[in-house]
């Protein structure tokens, strides 16, 4: 194939990922739409449009909010809306997260918690539920902040304890992780064991939710998330030299363990902002990233934009899913949002696999 | 002479008819109570047999000690749980060695347990299911109360007053709480308005918990002339979500004190409450419906049920008291 060839193959490709791109945004504003209808209240869709056309400046003083009854515009406004939104960072965040973990580690298996960052957030934020009742930081829950804490106290751990002179080598980076995930989740068990009353609180956190969840708690992750996913995807092409090994990318001319070092940093950030939102919403950071891969292929130019909008799209669903998939049994019985992801999510993964695991490559 | 020996033998005739009768009696009433204590049938359908009234009695939970001490079996408690603290401060006696503790209410220590060599063992439900067949399968006497409702409560003082011997004090104490409970009906009975009432279970960033028409609760609330904004859910305790108390409405919403049980609650303050998004609509919020109940009176199948029941009814119907 000749330079020219390439390039034009490239450019194709290129336009390709333009419509893919284009056609995940309109995706992610559909669902965000469908997911508002979504829910317990009975509360119609022009009643929805009237509510946020309410909230637009000019259009307030033509749109007519009349028939609009104050619960109906608090739960839209104030309960479902900061919810999707939560869904939205959240997902992207995690599979965002995702997708550089598994790059850098070139490992399947790599996930946004295998840093320790889930169990360090895990242990953090049981702490603050034991020891930190009544404290708040700046005006967030402290349970936020000790949960934030933790998870980049873990990863720094594993970071230094995984470095051999100037390099991190990912073998070293792995079973560090796994050591101190164990280690940390050891001590969250002691904590539920001496918990009593505040078990409950530890339980749900672990589980992963965001049903009560704050626009105030959203503004506190927003800037964290999205920094850190902007700056990443400028990463997308040391990511794709990554995977040729890490002795070609350095002979590509890449800096290996600085690039490295980068990113691990910023994936952990966007997971530890992210988990101190949700809890442990399980699957979502792990999962993702492959179910892109095979539809969109392993090249992360790519793969990262669209593993990030699928992410915000699985969530949203598996949330809206939480609100009403148990609704036959009881009209306003909820499931927890971390329990959907997994049981939804797993055979859907399973079933993509069967099919397409012949042209399947990291 | 023959007037003393005629003197004497009525006298000896009479005191073994005496003797026979009383004996006949006695006799006839222990038979009656072994067969008691030989049919002891508990929530679970589980039939125990007793050969004697139990001098060593061992508690695993906080309703089934409430039950033992308002029958006046004080002396023959050897241990309660961590979690038992009413009538009196168990923490403080176990501290002074006057009691035993088993340990936690969901993981009792069958080591204390044996050590302690129990003649009867009361525990209940749920995550104590596996802890009695433990210790029936060695063999010790274990009667699980997990009543579904006020009936089985009394149900339970029954069963406890027959597998200890206190029959009668067990009616009494039945008689008591059903009139209380009976007066506080007759009370709301002239009420013209029944509030809607939001129980809390649990409320965090990351779920709600609350209790629809198999909890104990909607009961208690229904009784106290309100009714349960769940009561159409037939679940016990269950996540459910804001968006459905606010368009449920309540006037009242009704808060455990202390949590889950002792601490700080997890709620908050009540003005966290108010501020929570979007609840401010409701009636309960702008007409200062929040209230706030022991935390164990209300979660506890025991012999506080007229107390939770009087103290409902009077946040309910502030009118009428």
């Amino acid at each position: 194939m000749s330079s020219d060839e390439t390039e034009i193959t490239y450019f194709r490709r290129a336009s390709r990922w333009k419509y893919i791109v284009i056609l995940l945004i309109a995706a992610l504003i559909a669902i965000i739409i469908v997911s508002l209808n979504v829910g317990y209240a009975q509360i119609s869709f022009g009643k929805i449009l009237t509510i946020l056309g309410k909230q637009v400046p000019l259009l307030d003083s033509i749109v007519d909010s009349s028939l609009i009854l104050p619960s109906e515009a608090a739960i839209i406004l104030q309960i479902r809306l900061p919810r999707i939104i939560a869904g939205v960072v959240v997902g992207a965040a995690l599979a965002a997260s995702g997708v550089v973990y598994q790059g850098v580690f070139r490992n399947p298996m790599a996930d946004s918690y295998v840093l320790g960052v889930s169990a360090g957030a895990a242990c953090g934020a049981s702490f603050s539920i034991l020891f930190g009742a009544g404290f708040s930081f700046f005006g967030l829950r402290i349970i936020q902040v000790a949960a934030f804490i933790g998870a980049l106290f873990a990863m720094f751990l594993v970071y230094n304890i995984s470095r051999v002179g100037p390099r991190v080598p990912v073998t070293t980076l792995l079973l560090c992780g796994i050591a101190v995930n164990f280690f940390l989740y050891s001590i969250v068990a002691l904590l539920e064991v001496i918990a009593g009353d505040e078990l409950h609180a530890i339980v749900f956190w672990l589980i992963g939710g965001f049903s009560n969840v704050l626009w105030s708690d959203i503004w506190a992750v927003f800037p964290f998330i999205a920094v850190g996913i902007s700056i990443s995807y400028f990463y997308a092409r040391s990511l794709n030299l990554l995977a040729m090994g890490e002795e070609t990318a350095q002979h590509l001319g890449l800096n290996v363990e600085r690039v490295k070092q980068i990113l691990l940093v910023l994936a952990s950030l966007v997971t530890a902002a992210a988990v101190s939102l949700s809890g442990l919403v399980g699957f979502v950071g792990l999962m993702v990233p492959h179910v892109t891969r095979l539809v969109v292929g392993p090249d992360h130019r790519i793969l990262f934009p669209a593993s990030t909008m699928i992410g915000a799209i699985f969530l949203v669903i598996c949330d809206a899913l939480a609100r009403v998939v148990a609704t036959p049994f009881a009209s306003t019985l909820e499931l927890p949002v971390g329990i959907i992801t997994m049981l939804f999510g797993a055979p859907f993964f399973i079933l993509l696999f069967r099919k397409k695991k012949e042209s399947y490559a990291l | 002479m023959d007037r003393n020996y005629i003197i004497a033998t009525v006298v000896i005739i009479g005191v073994i008819v005496c003797g026979v009768i009383l004996y006949a009696f006695y006799s006839g009433q222990t038979a009656q109570q072994l067969e008691t204590l030989q049919n002891l049938v508990d929530d679970t359908n589980y039939k125990t047999s007793l050969d004697a009234i139990p001098e060593k009695i061992i508690s695993l939970a906080p309703s089934t000690t409430e039950i033992l001490y308002a029958l006046g079996l004080d002396e023959k408690v050897v241990a309660v749980s961590d979690y038992c603290n009413y009538p009196y401060d168990f923490a403080a006696w176990i501290a002074e060695d006057k009691i035993k503790s088993i340990g936690r209410f969901d993981a009792p220590n069958m080591e204390v347990i044996a050590s302690l060599d129990p003649d009867l063992i009361l525990g209940t439900g749920g995550v104590q299911g596996a802890t009695a067949d433990t210790l029936r399968n060695l063999d010790y006497k274990v009667l699980i109360l997990n009543p579904p409702n006020i009936a089985g409560v009394m149900q339970n003082i029954e069963l406890v007053g027959n597998a200890t011997g206190k029959t009668a004090e067990a009616a009494t104490l039945i008689n008591n709480l059903n009139s209380r409970i009976d007066a506080v009906i007759n009370t709301v009975a002239s009420a013209e308005f029944t509030p809607s009432v939001y129980y809390e279970v649990w409320y965090d960033p990351t779920s709600l918990w609350t209790a629809g028409s198999k909890a104990w609760q909607n009961e208690l609330i229904e009784k106290a002339g309100g009714v349960n904004i769940f009561a159409d859910q037939e679940l016990e305790y269950f996540q459910s979500s804001a968006e459905a108390v606010i368009d449920r409405n309540p006037d009242i919403i009704l808060l455990p004190a202390q949590g889950m049980g002792f601490g700080e609650p997890f709620w908050g303050t009540l003005d966290d409450v108010k501020a929570r998004p979007g609840w401010s609509t409701t009636s309960a919020v702008q007409n200062e419906g929040l209230v706030q109940v022991d935390s164990d009176t209300i979660a506890r199948a025991g012999p506080r049920v007229a107390d939770i029941i009087e103290d409902l009814a009077e946040a309910f119907h502030p009118e009428l008291y």
